[in-house]
C-alpha cells in the first residue's frame, strides 16, 4: 500500500504540472519540431512525398505555436488544445483570406498518419507506475473503464441521433 | 525535463521507423458477426512502442534507455497538437453544416454523462466496488477530471484510486478501444453516422483521433463531414467538460452511488 501511495503522490506533483506545454514555450517549440518531423515522415506512406507535404506541416507547426502563445497569455484557463483547435478553425473558415491555399496545403497531410507517431511515443512512454498500477487495480477497473468509454460514446450518440 | 532527453535522436528515429512500418501495414478489416473490426496503423504503432518499452523488457534499455522513455511522456502531449491543428482545419470549411447541427451538437454533450449509466451499477452491484466506483465512473478520467477529484477528495482517497485506474486503462487502451468500438458500431448501421461522429468528441485528443478516424474509414464518402463534427464536438467538450463534470456529473454520480449502495445493502439483508 505504501509504495502505491508514493506513486500516486509522484503523479500528483509532477504530472499535472508537466501537462501544460504552454508553460515552457522554448522547449515546446523544439520538441514540437521533432514530433512534426516524425509526423512528416509517417505521412510518406499513405499521404504525400516529403516536399509536397512540407508547406502543410509548416502550417500545422505555426498554428500550434500561435495557439500555445495565446494559451500562455490568456488571463483565463482553457486547455492549449482548445486554442490550437480554434486557431486552425479560424484559418480555414471561408471568410479567412487565403483559406483555400491553406486547406489545399493541409490536404497533403494525411489525417491518420499524424496520429500514428503519437501512439508510438505513447507505447514507449509507459512507465513502471502504469504497468504496476495496472496490475494492482487489475481486471475490475479494466472492465469498468471499458464500460465508462462505451457509456459516454453511446450516450452522446443516442442524444445526437434523436436530435438530428 | 532535460532537453537532451526530449530531443534524443534514438527516440525520434525509433518512432519514425515504427510509424513508417505501421503505415506500411495499413488498415486491416476483420469481419466480426454483423459488423467489422478496423485495425488502424496507430494500433500497431502502440504495440510496437510497448514492445520497445524498457520498463517492460529491460533488454530494450539498450535501444531506449529508461530516462529517454520517461521523456516520451510529456512529448505525447506536444505530439498530439499538430494533429489537433489538422483536425481544426476540417471544421472551418464545414462551418455551415456545423451551425445547422448546432442543437444536436450542444445537447449531445449531456451524453457524456453516460459514463456512469452502465459502469456505475455494474461496478457497485456486480463487482461490489466501494467509493472507488465514484472516481472511476463519473467522467472519462482525463487530466481535467483528475484535477477535480484531486481537489475534492485527494488522489490517495478511494475516489482517487478509482479515477487513476481508469486514467491508466484509458492511457493504455482507450485509444485502441475507441477505434475498435466506433468502427464496429458504425458498421452495424443502427445510429446516424453523424451522431456517432459527434459522440467521438469525448475530450481526449488521441481518443477522438482514433474514434473519428475509424468512422471515416468505415464511411469514406462522408469523411470530411464526420471529421468536422467530431472535431467540433471535441472542442465543445474541452470548453464545457470541466464544468459539466464538476457541477452535474459528480453530484449525479454521488447520488446514484448512494441509491445503488442502498439497494445492495437491502439485498444483502434479505439474503441473511
Amino acid at each position: 500500500m505504501k509504495t502505491h501511495e508514493s506513486t500516486v503522490d509522484q503523479f500528483d506533483a509532477e504530472a499535472l504540472k508537466e501537462l501544460r506545454p504552454e508553460n515552457q514555450l522554448g522547449k515546446t517549440a523544439l520538441v514540437l519540431a521533432a514530433v512534426c518531423v516524425a509526423a512528416w515522415f509517417s505521412n510518406i506512406v499513405n499521404g504525400s512525398p516529403l516536399l509536397d507535404a512540407l508547406p502543410g506541416m509548416l502550417i500545422l507547426y505555426v498554428m500550434v505555436i500561435i495557439g500555445l502563445v495565446i494559451g500562455r497569455l490568456c488571463p483565463f484557463y482553457l486547455p492549449s488544445v482548445a486554442w490550437v483547435s480554434l486557431i486552425s478553425i479560424i484559418a480555414t473558415l471561408p471568410v479567412f483570406p487565403g483559406n483555400g491555399w491553406i486547406i489545399a496545403q493541409l490536404a497533403e497531410v494525411n489525417f491518420l498518419a499524424v496520429v500514428t507517431p503519437v501512439l508510438a511515443y505513447a507505447g514507449l512512454a509507459l512507465t513502471n507506475r502504469e504497468f504496476s498500477m495496472f496490475k494492482q487495480t487489475g481486471w475490475k477497473l479494466v472492465i469498468v473503464a471499458l464500460l465508462v468509454f462505451t457509456g459516454t460514446f453511446i450516450g452522446s450518440a443516442v442524444v445526437a441521433h434523436v436530435m438530428l | 525535463m532535460d532537453l537532451k532527453l526530449l530531443l534524443d535522436w534514438r527516440l525520434h528515429l525509433l518512432v519514425i521507423m515504427t510509424s513508417l512500418f505501421s503505415e506500411w501495414i495499413g488498415i486491416v478489416r476483420i469481419p466480426l458477426g454483423p459488423g467489422t473490426l478496423l485495425l488502424l496503423p496507430l494500433l500497431y504503432a502502440f504495440i510496437i512502442g510497448v514492445l520497445f518499452n524498457p520498463h517492460l523488457f529491460s533488454v530494450m534499455g539498450k535501444v531506449i534507455p529508461k530516462p529517454v522513455s520517461h521523456a516520451a511522456g510529456p512529448i505525447i502531449l506536444i505530439a498530439i497538437l499538430p494533429f489537433i491543428a489538422k483536425f481544426g482545419s476540417t471544421i472551418g470549411p464545414a462551418i455551415d453544416q456545423i451551425i445547422a447541427a448546432g442543437p444536436a451538437l450542444i445537447l449531445q454533450e449531456l451524453g457524456n454523462l453516460g459514463t456512469m449509466l452502465i459502469a456505475l451499477p455494474f461496478a457497485v452491484l456486480v463487482l461490489k466496488m466501494g467509493r472507488e466506483a465514484i472516481g472511476a465512473t463519473y467522467s472519462i478520467a482525463r487530466e481535467p477530471n483528475i484535477a477535480i477529484i484531486s481537489d475534492r477528495y485527494g488522489l490517495r482517497s478511494p475516489e482517487g484510486i478509482g479515477i487513476m485506474g481508469v486514467y491508466v486503462v484509458g492511457t493504455m487502451f482507450g485509444t485502441l478501444y475507441f477505434a475498435l468500438m466506433a468502427g464496429y458500431i458504425a458498421s452495424l448501421d443502427i445510429l446516424d453516422i453523424r451522431a456517432l461522429a459527434m459522440a467521438c468528441g469525448v475530450g481526449s485528443g488521441s481518443m477522438v483521433a482514433a474514434c473519428s478516424a475509424a468512422l471515416a474509414e468505415a464511411v469514406p464518402a462522408a469523411k470530411d463531414e464526420l471529421l468536422a463534427f467530431a472535431g467540433a464536438s471535441n472542442l465543445l467538450t474541452y470548453a464545457t467538460g470541466l464544468y459539466v463534470s464538476l457541477f452535474i456529473a459528480l453530484p449525479v454520480t454521488e447520488w446514484m452511488f448512494k441509491r445503488l449502495k442502498g439497494t445492495r445493502q437491502e439485498v444483502r439483508h434479505e439474503n441473511s
